[in-house]
C-alpha cells in the first residue's frame, strides 16, 4: 500500500501553514503535491510546511519541496519550512542544501514570528 | 380413496416434481418447471403458483402457465378473498365448475376464457404458504381424483420451494458474510498473517464476528477482532458499519483508545445498535511493541519465541455501546520477533456452562501445540477449542511476527508501493543489527533512493522486479540493491537529488553495471559518521 500523510491546513493572515505527518516517499508524493499546491492561495503570501512530524523524507519529497518553492517564487510567495533541530530531516535537507534554499524554523511558533 | 392405476402413474410422474435435477434451479425457473408437468398431467389449459407474501400476507402471483399476465401484473390478492384467498384462509380445496357464476376476484382469469378452476392450498409443516391452481378453457367437471392429484404435487411443491428458498437464502447469507470479511489479507513483509471465519453450525443466519487487518503507515498495523452480539441481517449490518468506522478512525491517526472511543461516541448516534466486544491491536514489528484495547473481548493468547504460550492479562474495558462517554484504555507490550498473537471471537473457546477460563486455557494449549498458523485456525474453526463445531460463529486472526535472518535477501515488485514494505523491513533489520536510530534513518533513505531509482527505470512495467540484499559484517552494513535496467539518474529541473543523498549518507556508493542490470552498492560503518 502507499504510505499513509496527513496533511493539516490552518491559516493566519496571509501564511498558509500545512503540517504534514508520516512518511512522505515516491508512494505518497503525488496525494500530497496536490494538498500542498491546494492549500496556497493566490492572496497568501507564504505557505510554511511544518516538517517536524514527518518521520521519513527522501528525493522525492526533497524535489517536492524544491518544485513548490519554485512555483511560489514565480508568484512572489514564499516556502518556508519547520524542522525539527537535530532530526535526520533537517540532515537529509542539508546534504541537498534545501536549508539553504529555504527559510528554516525550529517551530511552528518561529515560523509565524518570522515574516 | 386408493389410487387408480392410471393415477399411479401420474404420482409416478409428480415423483420427478421433487427430483435433485430440480434442486439446483432458481426459484423462477423452479415454478415454471413444476407448473409445465402439472399442466400435463391434469391436461389442464393453465396452472398458477400465487405464494403468501411474508411482508403484507397476501397472495402474490409468482408463476404461470397459460395466464402469464397474471404474473407480469404482478397480481395481489387479500387472503379469503375471490377464487385462491378462500383456498388459502380455508385451507382446502376449492373447485369452480363455471366461472361466470363465481366469486373471482382476479379479472385476468375471465379476460382468458377460463370456464373452470381447481385449485388447492400449498401447504408446509402446518402452514399456508400459497396456492396452486389449474383451469380449463372448456367446462370441466374436475374429479376427486384431480382434486387429490392436484393437492399431491403441491405437496411435493411446496418442498421443493421451501427448499429453493432456504438454498438462494443461504447464498445471500454467504455472499453477505464473504462481502463483509476482508477480501485478502495485506502482504507485509516480515509479518505472516492467516485468519479463517467459520459461520455458525446451527443456523443460515449472518454472524456479527468480524476480522481485519489493515496498515496504518510507519510500518505499524491494525489488527481487529470483533464480535456484534446477535445474529441476522442486523448484526450484520452493524459490524459492517463498525468495521468501516473503526478502519476509518484509525486511518485518521487518532491513537488506538481514542479510536475505540471515538467508535463508542459514535454508538450512541445509531439505532438500532447492539452490544459489540471487540480488540484492537496496534502492531508494531520494528519497534517490537504492540498496543492493545479491549472492549470487553477476550484476551488475546501470546505464544513467546520459546513456543510457550500466554493468555493476556488484561482487565478489559466494557463493549462498545455499553456506555456513553467511556474512556478505553491502551496497554503497551513488547513483543519480539519470533511471537504470534492469537486473537479469537468468543465461539472459538465458549462452551455454555463453563467458565470461560477453561475454554482460554485450552486455547492456549493448542496454540503451544499447533505451531503452523494456517492449521491453528483450522484447529480452532473445526472446535478443537471448544469439543466440537460451536453453535456460535467463530473469527480466528493469528500474526506470526516472522524472526529475520542474518543476511536478508529480498525480491520486490518494480512499484512506489513497495517501498514503505521495503523502508519497514529494513529498519526492523538495521536496528536487529545494532544500527542507531540516525544510522538507521541514514541506510532507509539511501537504499530507498536506490529502490526508487530501479522503480523509475523498470525495464517492463508490470513484471520487473528489484532485490534488496544486505549483511552485516565487521562492524560495516553492506546493501546491494539490483535490478534489470540500467543506472540513469532522473532528469529535469526539480529531479535527481537521489545521487548526491546516497553520497552524504553513506561512506561509499558504487554502482556497478553487469550484463543483465545495474547493482548499486551501498556501504556504511556503524559507529562512525557517514
Amino acid at each position: 500500500m502507499s504510505s499513509v500523510v496527513r496533511v493539516h491546513e490552518e491559516r493566519f493572515d496571509g501564511t498558509a501553514i500545512a503540517t504534514l505527518e508520516g512518511e512522505l516517499d515516491a508512494s505518497s508524493i503525488r496525494d500530497v503535491a496536490l494538498k500542498l499546491r491546494r492549500i496556497v492561495e493566490n492572496q497568501s503570501l507564504r505557505l510554511v510546511v511544518d516538517l517536524a512530524q514527518v518521520v521519513y523524507l527522501d528525493s522525492a519529497g526533497i524535489n517536492l519541496l524544491y518544485a513548490i518553492g519554485g512555483e511560489l517564487r514565480a508568484r512572489q510567495q514564499d516556502l518556508h519550512l519547520v524542522v525539527a533541530p537535530g532530526s535526520p530531516i533537517e540532515r537529509t535537507l542539508a546534504i541537498v542544501g534545501a536549508n539553504r534554499a529555504f527559510p528554516v524554523h525550529a517551530s511552528r511558533d518561529d515560523a509565524l514570528a518570522a515574516s | 380413496m386408493r389410487p387408480t392405476p392410471s393415477l399411479e402413474l401420474a404420482i409416478r410422474e409428480l415423483q420427478r416434481i421433487s427430483d435433485a435435477a430440480l434442486a439446483s434451479l432458481s426459484m423462477d425457473e423452479l415454478l415454471r418447471e413444476l407448473l409445465e408437468r402439472i399442466a400435463a398431467i391434469l391436461g389442464s389449459d393453465t396452472a398458477a403458483f400465487l405464494l403468501i407474501d411474508e411482508v403484507s400476507g397476501d397472495l402474490v402471483a409468482q408463476a404461470a402457465k397459460g395466464i402469464e399476465e397474471e404474473v407480469e401484473q404482478g397480481v395481489r390478492i387479500p387472503m379469503g378473498r375471490g377464487f385462491a384467498g378462500r383456498i388459502a384462509a380455508e385451507r382446502r380445496p376449492v373447485t369452480i365448475e363455471d366461472v361466470d357464476h363465481a366469486d373471482i376476484l382476479n379479472p385476468i382469469l375471465r379476460e382468458k376464457g377460463i370456464r373452470s378452476l381447481l385449485g388447492v392450498p400449498l401447504m408446509l409443516e402446518g402452514r399456508v404458504i400459497g396456492v396452486l391452481h389449474v383451469g380449463s378453457l372448456v367446462r370441466r367437471d374436475f374429479t376427486e381424483q384431480d382434486r387429490d392429484l392436484l393437492q399431491l404435487a403441491a405437496d411435493r411443491a411446496a418442498i421443493a420451494i421451501e427448499h429453493a428458498r432456504l438454498h438462494a437464502h443461504r447464498q445471500v447469507v454467504e455472499a453477505m458474510q464473504r462481502a463483509l470479511l476482508p477480501a485478502a489479507l495485506p502482504v507485509i513483509p516480515g509479518l505472516h498473517l492467516t485468519a479463517t471465519y467459520r459461520p455458525a453450525a446451527v443456523d443460515a443466519r449472518i454472524g456479527g464476528d468480524w476480522y481485519d487487518v489493515f496498515e496504518l503507515g510507519r510500518g505499524k498495523i491494525a489488527l481487529v477482532i470483533g464480535d456484534v452480539v446477535g445474529r441476522g441481517v442486523e448484526a450484520g449490518a452493524l459490524m459492517a458499519q463498525v468495521r468501516t468506522a473503526l478502519r476509518a478512525y484509525a486511518l485518521e491517526g487518532h491513537p488506538p483508545a481514542q479510536v475505540v472511543e471515538l467508535l463508542n461516541r459514535m454508538f450512541a448516534t445509531m439505532r438500532p445498535t447492539k452490544l459489540t466486544t471487540l480488540a484492537y491491536l496496534v502492531l508494531d514489528p520494528e519497534g517490537a511493541e504492540f498496543t492493545l484495547v479491549s472492549a470487553g473481548h477476550l484476551p488475546p493468547i501470546i505464544v513467546d519465541p520459546d513456543g510457550r504460550a500466554r493468555v493476556l492479562e488484561i482487565s478489559g474495558d466494557p463493549p462498545v455501546g455499553a456506555f456513553r462517554g467511556v474512556s478505553f484504555s491502551e496497554r503497551r507490550m513488547p513483543i519480539g520477533p519470533g511471537s504470534r498473537v492469537l486473537l479469537v471471537t468468543d465461539g472459538a473457546a465458549e462452551v455454555r456452562g463453563e467458565p470461560l477460563d477453561a475454554g482460554l486455557e485450552r486455547l492456549r494449549v493448542l496454540s503451544e501445540r499447533e505451531t503452523n498458523p494456517r492449521a491453528l485456525c483450522g484447529a480452532i474453526a473445526a472446535g478443537s477449542a471448544t469439543g466440537g463445531p460451536s453453535d456460535d460463529d467463530v473469527a480466528v486472526l493469528v500474526a506470526h511476527v516472522q524472526p529475520l535472518p542474518e543476511q536478508l535477501s529480498t525480491r520486490w515488485p518494480a512499484e512506489a508501493d513497495a517501498l514503505g514494505g521495503l523502508r519497514h523491513l529494513l529498519r526492523r533489520w538495521l536496528r536487529g543489527h545494532g544500527a542507531s536510530p540516525d544510522e538507521t534513518y541514514d541506510i532507509t533513505v539511501a537504499v530507498q533512493e536506490a529502490a526508487a531509482n530501479a522503480v523509475e527505470h523498470a525495464y517492463a512495467p508490470g513484471v520487473a522486479a528489484f532485490s534488496v540484499d544486505a549483511e552485516h559484517r565487521d562492524g560495516a552494513i553492506t546493501v546491494v540493491v539490483s535490478d534489470r535496467g540500467s543506472w540513469r539518474e532522473a532528469r529535469g529541473t526539480n529531479r535527481g537529488r537521489g545521487l548526491p543523498l546516497m553520497h552524504g549518507l553513506m561512506e561509499s556508493v558504487e554502482i556497478v553495471p553487469s550484463t543483465d542490470g545495474t547493482s548499486v552498492v551501498l556501504r556504511r560503518t556503524l559507529g562512525a559518521d557517514a
